[in-house]
């Protein structure tokens, strides 16, 4: 304590201000560049300090402390000056030079024995190449030993370092997952701890044996190896190892890579390849059978030892061994998937011996030791004999069968094919089918942008589809096509039936042009309404005539019921319905009756039914052929008119007659009958004009009830309803003859006949016919006696011509006519009785009842009176 | 008292003609009938259904023994005469000859269907109609028996 106040106390001095007379400028001057220099002073060693402590490694580290120290206490000299202006510690600031003194004389020294060291001190440019290339090397070093730490961290693998002492050098990070271990727990161990127990010894041997011949190689070639993890469970493992040079001697680099799913992988390989159906085997470049599965045994017979390790020939039948080899050869040149053999047939040799025919599929197998063949055999006897039915059942097949490629050519065929199309096999075989077939079988096949080739077949697939084709000679002949797909390894295949259809071609062309032909017809007839009506009764079709009758045109009544056409109440009757009822039950129906025309108007229509048949036999529709007879109705109405006017008025005349002669009958009667009594009472009484006046009176009564009763027998004959039946014509002649006994028999006439049919007619006016003309024979006699002769004969016109023959005045031929009018007389009175309506009535009657009567004659020679009737009546 | 023989009984005829001419001829031809005739004649059937149902001025004739009946007769017709006789029970029994200018098989057949006993058609003639009404007074009045009804 004493020391150091001292040290500090300022014992009587004066400060240095006395010194400068404390004048500010000075004072100041002085101050404040010592206190600049003491702190520039003790900056440097600052900085100094920061250098050293900065770079470890600083040599003349000496030196520079000493400098150090002597900055420090220099500054702090500048420092005690300042101090020194107000406080006179001159001991202590002289301490401080002291100190001062000291350490910059050790300074001094030390910097001259650094004299040749300096020197020798590379310059800075130097040194600063230096230091980059150094810069360089490092970086280099450096950067290769980032990239191979990179690599061994970035392996998926686990990398292990090995000396040849056995111990881990480095590992990665992946070695940590894989084992379990951290990096630090693996340095500097032996690798065994990552070797099972087990395996430890071997493991010893192999690794010298490494170090021996270093050479990069796969560890424990063909055995299972297995790694131990830190948690002591094993696990399959594929080592690979290189030999590591480093300057400080050969390591041994192991990649080490987890074999569980790779052992899994090959497990599930091998069941797979035994599970599979077809026989596989693999054989090497050498031909050696490497693997089998029990496929294999089976098809071949072997037992799989028996096969591993052979040579592959021993399944080739011998006469093919020398070509497989080769193929061999060829296929490890150039290894790719492929079907054996293409095209051949292949055959394999079992085991006893047989041979078999087999389809054979290869594949390259890569692996680490080299190509493998795989081979899938199959037994292809099934299949061969397949193709041979397949290929029966084509030759056989009547159609031509043709099987076309996906480009386009024709693969196969068969006889019909060649026939058909007039070529040889070969000359088809690899063709275009378009060569035979120009336009629409090989478009079909082919994929475009919108589909793939197996839909566009499969769209084509069973449609009978109509082609023309041609034949070698160039003729081309109408074809249908049936395509089916094929699928084989090569791809989908179609085969085409082709089947000519000229024929039939030529039958539909002919049907089509009857049909149209046909159509021709119905569509032209127009006066006959043609339409056809399906089941319910709906027009289906509609021709010309029927637009022109009913009215509708097509369009407007297609589809419509052909009710319309029917009015109203009979509609309601059920008419439309009944008539296709009973063209249905009776195929046919016709009808008359009114229809109705579009326009309201009705017609008298014939309308016939037709029920219409398919080829089956069963109903598909009705035919209805209607034609308008309004006129021919109307002709008929007016016709039975006419006849109903005819018929009345004959009536009317008839009655006329009729009543005419009866009423005036009764007042002759009183005539005649008194003029009678006059000429019976009076008679001689009175003078003889009075008789003969009375005899005038009298015979022109008796003439008159004689026209009268004539004319009502004109009248009546023919008007009475006819009784039309089958009579005997004898009978009738019997008849008349007997009315007239008393004239035959008085006249002494001979009257013969001959054979006189049965004839439908009214017997009694055939009486009455017969009675008048044989009356008139035998009455218009000549000299001799009446000769009269009677006879039928059949004219083949289904009509019997009577005739009455006389041998009596005969008639001038310019009379034949008049003498059928009545009251018509070629004689008078005094010669012949008669009225002359005898023949008048014959005629009468004969018309009536369908005939004709006429005469031929000749004067003086007699008379044949010819009458015809019907054989049945016609009337 | 004295019993008359003045002859046989008389024959009641009742005639039913419209034609006088015919009346007259009629009774010249029965002059000479054997029996004796008592003719009554009426001229058409409204006379005659009086008479016979002894109407009026007809009411003390006697019933005839046989009527001879013309069908085309004014106001009653003939035929209607005839069926009202015959569905007459006090009369159907009176033998009806019609006797009538229509030889019409309708009228015949109608008369018969009527229940006519007989169907004359007149002759033109005079002596045809004499002999048919002689004929008929041979045969209605002397062949054939009558029947008599008491109380009619």
């Amino acid at each position: 304590m004493e020391f150091l106040k001292w040290l500090v106390g300022s014992s009587g001095f004066m400060p240095h201000g006395y010194c400068y007379r404390w004048v500010p400028g000075l004072v100041w001057l002085h101050g404040i560049s010592d206190s600049l220099i003491f702190l520039a002073y003790m900056s440097i060693p600052v900085t100094l300090m920061y250098i050293v402590r900065r770079r470890k490694n600083l040599a003349f580290n000496g030196t520079f402390v000493c400098f150090g120290v002597f900055i420090v206490a220099c500054g702090l000299t500048h420092a005690m000056e300042v101090w020194n202006l107000w406080h006179a510690m001159y001991w202590l600031a002289g301490m401080i030079k002291a100190v001062t003194a000291a350490a910059s004389v050790a300074t001094a020294v030390l910097l001259v024995r650094l004299v040749p060291q300096a020197v020798g001190v590379p310059s800075a440019g130097e040194l600063s190449g230096a230091n980059a290339r150094l810069i360089e090397q490092a970086a280099a070093l450096s950067a290769s030993e980032e990239k191979f730490r990179g690599l061994l961290e970035a392996a998926p693998d686990a990398m292990v370092i090995v000396d040849p002492g056995g111990f881990i050098e480095l590992v990665n990070a992946q070695t940590e997952r894989l084992f379990g271990y951290t990096r630090q727990e693996l340095l500097g161990q032996s690798v065994d701890i990552l070797v099972p127990k087990t395996l430890r010894e071997g493991h010893g041997a192999h690794r010298h044996g490494f170090f021996a011949a270093p050479k990069v190689r796969e560890m424990g070639k063909g055995l299972a190896l297995y790694g131990l993890r830190k948690d002591g469970t094993e696990f399959p493992v594929e080592i690979s190892l290189s030999p590591l040079e480093t300057d400080t001697g050969t390591l041994a680099l192991a990649a080490i890579r987890d074999g569980t799913q790779r052992r899994k992988a090959e497990t599930r390989y091998r069941a797979l390849l035994e599970a599979a159906p077809d026989a596989m085997v693999i054989v090497g470049s050498g031909g050696i059978i490497e693997l089998v599965n029990a496929q294999t045994e089976r098809l071949f017979g072997y037992a799989k030892q028996e096969l591993l390790g052979q040579s592959v020939d021993i399944l080739v039948p011998k006469s093919s061994r020398e070509g497989h080899g080769a193929h061999r050869q060829g296929f490890f040149a150039a290894p790719k998937v492929r079907e054996m053999g293409k095209g051949l047939a292949l055959y394999g040799l079992r085991k006893d011996g047989s041979e078999f025919p087999v389809e054979i599929s290869l594949s390259p197998l890569e692996t680490d030791t080299g190509t493998l063949a795989l081979a899938a055999i199959r037994d292809g006897t099934e299949r061969r004999k397949a193709e041979a039915k397949y290929s029966a059942l084509l030759e056989a097949a009547p159609d031509a069968m043709v099987v076309v490629n996906q480009a386009g050519e024709i693969i196969l065929l068969n006889l019909q094919a060649e026939k058909r199309f007039g070529y040889y096999r070969d000359e088809l075989l690899g063709q275009q089918v378009k060569n035979i077939i120009p336009v629409g079988f090989a478009e079909r096949l082919i994929a475009d942008g919108t589909r793939t080739a197996a839909e566009a077949l499969i769209q084509q697939i069973g449609t009978g589809i109509e082609l023309s084709a041609r034949r070698k000679d160039g003729s081309e002949f109408p074809i249908e096509i049936m395509l089916s797909p094929l699928e084989n390894a090569e791809g989908i295949l179609v085969t085409a039936a082709i089947r000519d259809i000229s024929v039939r071609k030529a039958a539909e062309e002919a049907l089509r042009q009857s049909e149209e032909r046909l159509r021709l017809v119905v569509s032209s007839v127009t006066d006959y309404a043609i339409l056809m009506l399906d089941l319910d009764g709906c027009v289906v079709s509609w021709n010309e005539g029927a637009e022109r009758i009913i009215g509708y045109r097509a369009e407007e009544i297609i589809g419509q019921h052909f009710s319309h056409f029917y009015l109203a109440e009979d509609i309601d009757k059920g008419k439309p319905v009944f008539e296709l009822a009973e063209a249905t039950s009776n195929g046919r129906s016709e009808d008359e009756g009114w229809r109705v025309r579009k326009d309201g108007s009705r017609f008298y229509a014939n309308v016939v039914v037709t029920a219409l048949y398919d080829e089956t036999g069963r109903l598909r529709g009705f035919g209805k052929i209607t034609r308008d007879i309004t006129e021919r109705r109307r002709s008929e109405e007016h016709l039975v008119k006419t006849a109903e006017d005819l018929k009345r008025s004959n009536d009317q005349l008839e009655q006329f007659a009729y009543v005419a002669s009866h009423d005036l009958q009764e007042p002759l009667r009183m005539v005649a009958s008194y003029t009678q009594l006059l000429a019976r009472r009076y008679q001689g009484r009175l003078d003889s004009d009075a008789d003969e006046f009375i005899a005038y009176a009298v015979d022109g009564c008796n003439r008159m009830q004689g026209l009268i009763r004539d004319l009502l027998a004109y009248s009546r004959s023919g008007s009475e309803s006819k009784l039309l039946r089958e009579i005997s014509g004898e009978t009738a002649l019997d008849e008349a003859l007997a009315n007239l006994r008393v004239s035959i028999e008085e006249s002494g006439a001979t009257v013969t006949h001959d054979l006189l049919p049965d004839l439908t007619t009214d017997d009694t006016q055939l009486v009455q016919v017969l009675q008048n003309l044989i009356g008139n024979a035998i009455k218009y006699r000549g000299t001799a006696a009446p000769l009269v002769h009677v006879t039928a004969t059949n004219n083949g016109g289904k009509e019997w011509i009577f005739a009455v023959r006389d041998n009596g005045l005969g008639i001038a031929p310019q009379y034949f006519e008049r003498i059928f009018i009545i009251f018509q007389r070629l004689h008078g009175r005094q010669e012949f009785n008669g009225t002359g309506i005898g023949l008048a009535i014959c005629k009468k009657i004969v018309e009536r009842l369908g005939g004709r009567i006429w005469v031929e004659s000749q004067l003086e020679k007699g008379s044949t009176f010819y009458f015809s009737l019907p054989e049945s009546n016609g009337d | 008292m004295e019993l008359h023989v003045t002859g046989m009984a008389a024959f009641e005829i009742l005639l039913v003609e419209d034609s006088p001419g015919d009346v007259r001829l009629t009774r010249e031809a029965l002059k000479d009938a054997k029996m004796h005739i008592n003719l009554h004649v009426v001229s058409d059937g409204i006379e005659a259904m009086a008479l016979l149902n002894r109407e009026g001025e007809y009411a003390n004739v006697p019933r005839p023994d046989l009527i001879l009946l013309d069908l085309n007769l004014p106001r009653k017709d003939g035929r209607q005469v005839l069926e009202e006789i015959k569905a007459n029970p006090a009369l159907m029994t009176i033998p009806i000859v019609i006797l009538t200018t229509s030889a019409s098989e309708e009228d015949v057949l109608r008369s018969y269907r009527l229940h006519a006993n007989c169907y004359i058609s007149k002759p033109v003639d005079l002596d045809g109609f004499l002999t048919v009404i002689k004929s008929i007074d041979n045969f209605w009045l002397s062949i054939v028996k009558l029947p008599h009804e008491p109380g009619l």
